[in-house]
């Protein structure tokens, strides 16, 4: 669990090789001096600290960046001068001498690095790195050799102008060095992309620092005297800088964050959009492979043309199991977290296929209630088709037949039992008659030709509990529509004389823009239940198969109220 | 009484066309559509025509709208819908309207003989006649509320009213006497509060209304 590994042991060193050295360095600051703490001092010590910290931190987080441990080291090197300065000796006074311009060995190639992914990877990034060997080390020593100075261990020549000529060249030098660096990133950032300028924010503070230092140096040989405004201003900035680089190295991480907020937002239907946002890269292309046409497409279908993998737009295959599913073209600055990509890829991965089954399920939702409601109107057509046949056929003949007996009864003449027999036959037909209407009654409401109002009159004047209509819906409405409400009604009312106890019902059809309401209410016990009996059940799907929705309320003690809506054009 | 009759059923016109011939009634007439029914109409000028509700082409109302034609043409001719079966609503289409010289009854009514060519004689004579079966059902349908007050004898002779009898007809039907029967349709007539307009259509017209009230 919280075993110390060695690489944490590493670490645990390091960490307590910084806080020991910047207490030590700030000892004599604070502590050991005569007269009043010298503020900028207490700053300037802070420096080290605060580039270590956020050194280890970024070098422990970001493991492929050689940004951390560059960090790390020039926190250290802050802290060669005022540890050695704390020794006695020559030797140590040597060394801090020589040390003393150190830390810009260490941040020159970190903000170069924080420029370029990580590593120095242009030759004239390195060629402008081992420059500042001639000024810092070569002159530095040369002008040791001339410094008369007790404790100058390499002092072989003292001459005092010598040294002041050289510490000119040095300084001059080292001012035109640092100038061309702050420019070549300055430059740089100024030609950079749009998302890779954000990339490149923390390298532009580190230059903007090391410009300030520059300034600081070119007053310093101009006026001779050190301006206390601007090394306030440099050495703040040399404090807080860190924290920028650890920002930047970072930045992927949040980008990572973001990764949450873009699994959130893929079912939206703008995923080049949510991708660019996350990705910080606003000509981020998601191109879609269309493989009947063996092209990349936008999300609008236009044809996209896969850029080559260049300096600045890279491009990543998207594949799901195994299937192409499309490119990623996103800027070159993105390839700095290798692993944001691959997430941002597969998560594109994820929610095409996700775009892709919901097409499919949406297409064949569409095509189920296709089917359904195809299913209803055949239903619907086959009954009409019996009650029409029913009504051609059987009955005619059976009314027919009833009067060829009436007519046999006209004849029979005074036989009594004859006409007895007559009169039982017919009275039979009449009962037969009676039951055949009601058959093709319940077939098909062969009312609803005369209009849905009608309908529902008759339906109104053969409910046992007096109900009351009114139909407004002007216009046609469609038959499936019409026979619907019509069952609906139908069902509902039988409803109410079953189970309500109602005194009273109302029957009432409206019609908007959209849609024909039916609605059914009574002013019996209510309670009903709300699962719908197997009669509205079967209502319900009928409704829905036109895409319509039914419901059922009834509170307990108000009635009960059964309502349809269903899809019209008007 | 000169009739024409209009039945897309072979059988059913002949059966109607047999009876009424000899109950000595002049038919005209017998066709299979609406175009033929137009024609006879024209032709031979009946006091009754006898329409089929549902004929071709679609057998839903072309007997309806025929019969809003001829009453259109002729609006001293007489017109009585048959159908397999009757419905309330239609009869409100039908009948609430304009009653007069209209009757709409179930096609089996024609085997009761002497009652329906009662009827014919009662529609040629400005009268109307609404099947007894939907009367009924509107009847029960406002048996809670609205007819409270009445006795169930008025009740019968509310019955016979909304059918489109006259008095007199009410009178032999029920076997009492036309002087009660009176006594009962003005009693009806101001327990529900329905002005008696005289004319037997008229006062089908204020019954219907009451009932479908």
């Amino acid at each position: 669990m919280n075993r110390v590994t060695p690489r944490n042991g590493v670490w645990v060193a390091l960490w307590v090789a910084a806080v020991v050295a910047e207490l030590l360095a700030l000892r004599p600051v604070l502590f050991d001096h005569e007269g009043p703490i010298v503020g900028i001092d207490v700053v300037f010590t802070l420096a080290g600290g605060s580039f270590a910290a956020f050194g280890l931190i970024a070098w422990r987080r970001r493991p492929d960046s050689r940004s951390g441990a560059l960090m790390t080291a020039t926190g250290f090197a802050f802290f060669a001068s005022p540890l050695l300065s704390q020794l006695d000796g020559a030797l140590a006074s040597t060394v801090m001498i020589l040390l003393v311009d150190a830390w810009i060995f260490f941040f020159v190639p970190l903000i170069l690095t924080l420029l370029s992914r990580g590593r120095l990877r242009r030759t004239f990034d390195r060629w402008l790195v081992a420059a500042y060997a001639l000024p810092l080390v070569v002159l530095q020593v040369t002008w040791l050799l001339f410094l008369d100075q007790d404790d100058n261990l390499l002092g072989a020549f003292p001459d005092a102008d010598i040294a002041h000529v050289i510490d000119r060249i040095q300084r001059g030098l080292l001012v035109g060095i640092l100038a061309t660096t702050v420019g070549v990133i300055a430059v740089r950032w100024w030609q950079a992309s749009a998302p890779r300028r954000r990339a490149l924010l923390p390298s532009l503070a580190g230059a903007l620092v090391l410009g300030l230092f520059t300034v600081l140096l070119v007053n310093d040989l101009i006026s001779g005297t050190r301006s206390q405004v601007l090394l306030w201003i440099t050495v703040c900035s040399l404090v807080t800088v860190p924290a920028a680089f650890l920002a930047g190295l970072l930045r992927s991480r949040l980008a990572r964050g973001g990764l949450a907020e873009l699994f959130r937002g893929l079912g939206g239907s703008d995923l080049q959009g949510a991708l660019a946002k996350t990705m910080g890269d606003p000509g981020l292309v998601v191109a879609r492979w269309q493989p009947d046409r063996g092209t990349y497409t936008d999300a609008d279908g236009r044809s996209v043309a896969l850029p080559a993998n260049g300096d600045d737009r890279r491009v990543a295959l998207v594949d799901a199991d195994g299937r192409r599913m499309a490119a990623l073209v996103y800027d070159a600055s993105l390839d700095d977290d290798p692993e944001l990509v691959e997430a941002i890829t597969m998560a594109t991965g994820v929610a095409l296929e996700n775009e892709h089954l919901q097409a499919e399920a949406q297409a064949r939702l569409v095509e189920l209630r296709a089917s359904r409601e195809r299913i209803v109107a055949a239903g619907d057509a086959e009954r009409r088709r019996l009650e029409r046949n029913l009504h051609d056929g059987a009955q005619q003949r059976l009314v027919a037949i009833s009067l060829q007996l009436r007519l046999l009864q006209n004849r029979i003449g005074d036989d009594p039992s004859a006409a007895a027999l007559v009169t039982t036959a017919s009275d039979e037909l009449a009962r037969s008659l009676s039951e055949l209407r009601e058959l093709a009654r319940g077939l098909h409401p062969a009312v609803l030709e005369h209009g849905l109002g009608p309908a529902l009159d008759s339906l109104a004047s053969r409910a046992p509990v007096p109900t009351t209509v009114s139909c407004d819906v002007g216009g046609t409405v469609p038959e499936a529509v019409e026979l619907a409400a019509f069952f609906v009604a139908s069902e509902a009312l039988a409803n109410v004389a079953k189970y309500a106890g109602a005194s009273h019902a109302a029957v009432s059809v409206t019609r908007d823009a959209t849609s024909v309401r039916i609605e059914i209410a009574d002013d019996g016990i209510g309670g009903a239940d709300d699962s719908l009996g197997s009669g509205l059940r079967g209502l319900a799907d009928r409704v829905e198969a036109l895409d319509g929705r039914l419901f059922v309320t009834s509170p307990p003690g108000a009635g009960t109220t059964v309502t349809a809506e269903l899809p019209c054009g008007s | 009484m000169r009739v024409v009759i209009a039945d897309d059923n072979v059988l059913v016109r002949a059966g109607i066309a047999a009876l009424l011939r000899e109950a000595g009634l002049d038919v005209a007439g017998e066709s299979g559509d609406v175009d033929d029914l137009l024609e006879d109409v024209e032709a031979h000028q009946p006091d009754v025509a006898i329409v089929d509700i549902r004929m071709p082409p679609t057998h839903s109302d072309e007997g309806l709208r025929a019969a809003q034609e001829i009453r259109a043409r002729h609006p001293q001719m007489g017109i009585v819908i048959l159908s397999q079966h009757v419905e309330a609503g239609v009869a409100m289409r039908a009948l609430a309207e304009s009653p007069e010289r209209l009757g709409y009854l179930l096609k089996d009514r024609v085997g009761d003989l002497d009652e329906f060519v009662a009827t014919l004689y009662r529609v040629a004579a400005g009268g109307s006649a609404l099947d007894a079966v939907v009367v009924s059902r509107l009847l029960a349908a406002r048996t809670d509320d609205g007819l409270e007050p009445l006795a169930p004898r008025e009740r019968e002779v509310l019955q016979l009213v909304a059918e489109g009898l006259s008095n007199r007809a009410v009178a032999e039907r029920l076997g009492i006497t036309l002087g009660s029967t009176e006594k009962y349709v003005s009693s009806i007539f101001a327990k529900l509060g329905l002005p008696d307009t005289g004319g037997e259509y008229r006062r089908v017209v204020a019954v219907l209304r009451f009932l479908h009230a």
